[in-house]
């Protein structure tokens, strides 16, 4: 009982940061200069037509741009939790039939590298914070910085080039020629697999960096803790004394930031995507925001990655809530 | 005899004693930040960057921009100072000459051919282009050659130096990064102190709002930032506007720190002495508050300085942040972009080593300066 009230307020909770994402998302596009009534007619006027004020305003009219600010941001919002983005402006295609794959592709490739992250992370940051020997533990610190100081743009623009020079084979795109726009299929499959482990192995990388310090940090905290010290005198000693005690203790926190890990992952996504060429969310957001200012496009992209966000900080938190009656007490007070 | 010696070593005891206990929070903080090798290595390198960077028109021979560019010496490799060669040696250091030369013997295109018997001798103090610093228009640089140009790290494919570039582009980035955080800071300062000052459902609704801004990706979130920019903007408006857009975005994270210390620090007693004597809300925020961790929030700043600089970079890098005319670290990374550059002009990922110094010094200060910051590090094992 005491669970489902949890889940339903950290419910609500989700759903009053989304609204107040989307007002701050929405706000940004409607700065931007010019609309989309604006650009449709700019492309039609390029195509040779003429162009009057008149057509301008019969234009946002219809594409209800006339209404006011607080009315359209709440038909947009509405719209969007039901997965309805509207038009874009510049392509003039349905947004969602234009993202769907992609975004859900972009998704799998960061949650991956995510999760590959962590599964480096937790044993390097243990070893890390428990071992005793100063070599072992600089040269770990010197290389989770190096991963912070080396930008995954950076990264991925060397092994490219290597790749490019060495094997003749640039590595770039997530498909294949012949299987980029083709159906699903079992070798579609492989194909992407044999390309995806590079953004997955660049994106990991700073993440892992981060991971690794963040492991290290709390898993120092906790190894110094007294319940530590009971257990390794009861005769509890070695890889089951940590696993079993201080391990389990700081995995909270770190689900707890899974949300943020992924939000990081995010900003590099469109960096990553821009050098390897990708086909995904990343790579359209960055044409969406560089090329064409295509406002409707960028506010969608933007949107949908936050709700990802906002999603995985909901489950951790209902993760957490089962496993620890703590959580579930603390928000309900 | 004894009994002296013995009473000298008591004073000198009493006066470490005192020297501990009268310490200010900076004092401390800097005593125990002396004691890490790695972080003092990483603020030695961080110093003669930062000071490189601030002095760099002085530094460097010639004008970053488009100005200072060596026609004839295009996409050309560094020359290398030398003091000994076949022709025998001198006391100064001296390159060779170089000419440029298209015939059909080269298929005529451009090909630069050194020449060995004409040498360049190094100057130190000579005029050259002129640059305003502090105010004030100069000529003299550190050092140049008799005749012709140096160019130590090589030219780019318009024939600037790429040397003067990169200490002008870490002045840049600096400076972004500067004003970057000091944005942040203010706004962070304002809003954490509130949020933390007031507490209860002035800290709630706050805490709702930092998380909402916490959870939208910073990068996406600049990029449509930096779309409004109109490309009619000048580099200075864009630097600008770009170092704005970095302090806005980064404000959340200082926010939270400031409040968690704020809430910490607002039941102890002498903030309620304070208030006992009518003192407003900005005063003992002001006079009491702040002064009690201000160590503690120039720690959170230079921790969340490099973060700042790789956003610049990142920006600059996908073409949405600076651009050519301005020398910061992003637009020169964004130079070593083509397999032209891995394949044929490989000094042109000189700034990118320097990039990489930078960042990993302001991190290992961070880190040893977090370390030094944490009042139970030495209990602590």
């Amino acid at each position: 009982m005491q669970f489902f009230r949890f889940a339903i307020t950290r419910a609500f909770l989700a759903i009053f940061t989304l609204i107040l994402v989307s007002l701050i998302v929405f706000s940004l596009m409607e700065l931007v200069p010019g609309d989309c009534a604006e650009r449709y007619l700019a492309f039609k006027s390029s195509q040779g037509g003429a162009i009057t004020i008149a057509d301008v305003e019969a234009e946002r009219v219809r594409l209800g741009l006339d209404r006011p600010y607080m009315v359209r941001w709440g038909s947009w919002i509405i719209n969007a939790f039901q997965g309805e983005f509207g038009d874009s402006c510049i392509l003039r295609l349905n947004i969602s039939e234009l993202l769907g794959q992609k975004f859900w592709l972009s998704l799998a490739i960061c949650l991956t590298s995510l999760l590959v992250a962590y599964l480096i992370a937790i044993p390097v940051g243990i070893i890390s914070a428990t071992s005793k020997s100063p070599w072992l533990n600089n040269s770990l610190r010197l290389v989770s910085y190096l991963g912070l100081a080396l930008p995954n743009f950076l990264l991925a623009l060397i092994i490219m080039l290597f790749s490019t020079v060495y094997f003749g084979d640039t590595l770039t795109g997530l498909f294949s020629k012949e299987f980029r726009d083709a159906a699903w299929s079992y070798d579609r499959v492989i194909d992407f697999l044999s390309r995806a482990w590079l953004p997955v192995f660049i994106l990991s990388w700073s993440a892992t960096a981060f991971a690794i310090q963040t492991v290290r940090a709390l898993m120092s905290d906790e190894v110094g803790k007294l319940y530590v010290t009971a257990a390794s005198a009861r005769g509890v000693s070695g890889r089951r004394l940590l696993w079993r005690y201080p391990a389990r203790h700081s995995l909270g926190p770190i689900i707890n930031s899974l949300g943020f890990d992924l939000n990081r992952i995010f900003n590099e996504l469109p960096i990553v995507a821009l050098i390897l060429t990708l086909t995904e969310a990343g790579s359209l957001l960055i044409e969406a925001l560089a090329r064409s200012n295509d406002q409707q496009l960028a506010g969608a992209i933007i949107f949908m990655l936050t709700a990802s966000i906002v999603a995985i900080n909901f489950i951790t938190d209902i993760i957490l809530a089962l496993t620890d009656p703590r959580v579930r007490r603390s928000i309900l007070g | 005899m004894t009994d002296t010696t013995a009473n000298v070593d008591v004073n000198v005891n009493q006066k470490l004693k005192e020297a501990y206990f009268t310490a200010s929070q900076g004092q401390l903080i800097w005593t125990r930040f002396k004691k890490q090798k790695a972080a003092m290595v990483g603020a030695g390198i961080l110093i003669v960057l930062v000071l490189a960077g601030f002095f760099a028109p002085f530094l460097t021979p010639y004008d970053p921009t488009i100005a200072g560019r060596n026609k004839d010496y295009v996409n050309g490799a560094p020359n290398v100072p030398s003091f000994c060669d076949s022709n025998g040696c001198s006391l100064t250091p001296f390159v060779y000459t170089y000419n440029r030369t298209r015939s059909i013997k080269t298929n005529f295109r451009w090909v630069t051919e050194i020449d060995k018997d004409a040498r360049r001798y190094l100057v130190f103090l000579p005029e050259g282009d002129q640059y305003k610093f502090l105010g004030m228009n100069f000529k003299t640089h550190l050092f140049g050659v008799d005749s012709g140009k140096i160019h130590i790290f090589g030219t780019d494919s318009t024939g600037k130096d790429i040397y003067s570039r990169t200490l002008q582009a870490i002045n840049t980035s600096l400076a972004v990064g500067t004003i970057g955080v000091f944005i942040a800071f203010v706004l962070a300062l304002i809003i954490g102190g509130i949020s933390g000052y007031y507490g209860g459902w002035i800290d709630s609704v706050l805490q709702m709002m930092t998380d909402a801004v916490r959870t939208i990706p910073t990068i996406p979130l600049f990029m449509a930032l930096a779309a409004f920019i109109p490309d009619t903007w000048s580099s200075e408006t864009r630097f600008l506007f770009i170092s704005i857009i970095l302090g806005f975005v980064g404000w959340p994270t200082l926010a939270r720190r400031v409040r968690t210390h704020l809430l910490t620090e607002r039941n102890q007693e002498y903030v309620l002495a304070a208030q006992l004597c009518g003192a407003s809300a900005g005063h003992v925020i002001r006079r009491h508050l702040l002064p009690s961790f201000t160590s503690y929030i120039i720690v959170d700043l230079i921790i969340s300085f490099p973060y700042m600089v790789l956003s610049e970079t990142a920006l600059s890098f996908i073409g949405l942040g600076l651009k050519d005319p301005v020398n910061s670290l992003g637009v020169m990374l964004q130079n070593v972009t083509s397999a032209d550059v891995l394949l044929n002009y490989q000094w042109y990922f000189i700034p990118v080593i320097f990039f990489i110094i930078l960042v990993l010094a302001f991190v290992f200060v961070g880190d040893g300066l977090r370390d030094a910051a944490d009042p139970y590090a030495d209990t602590k094992k």
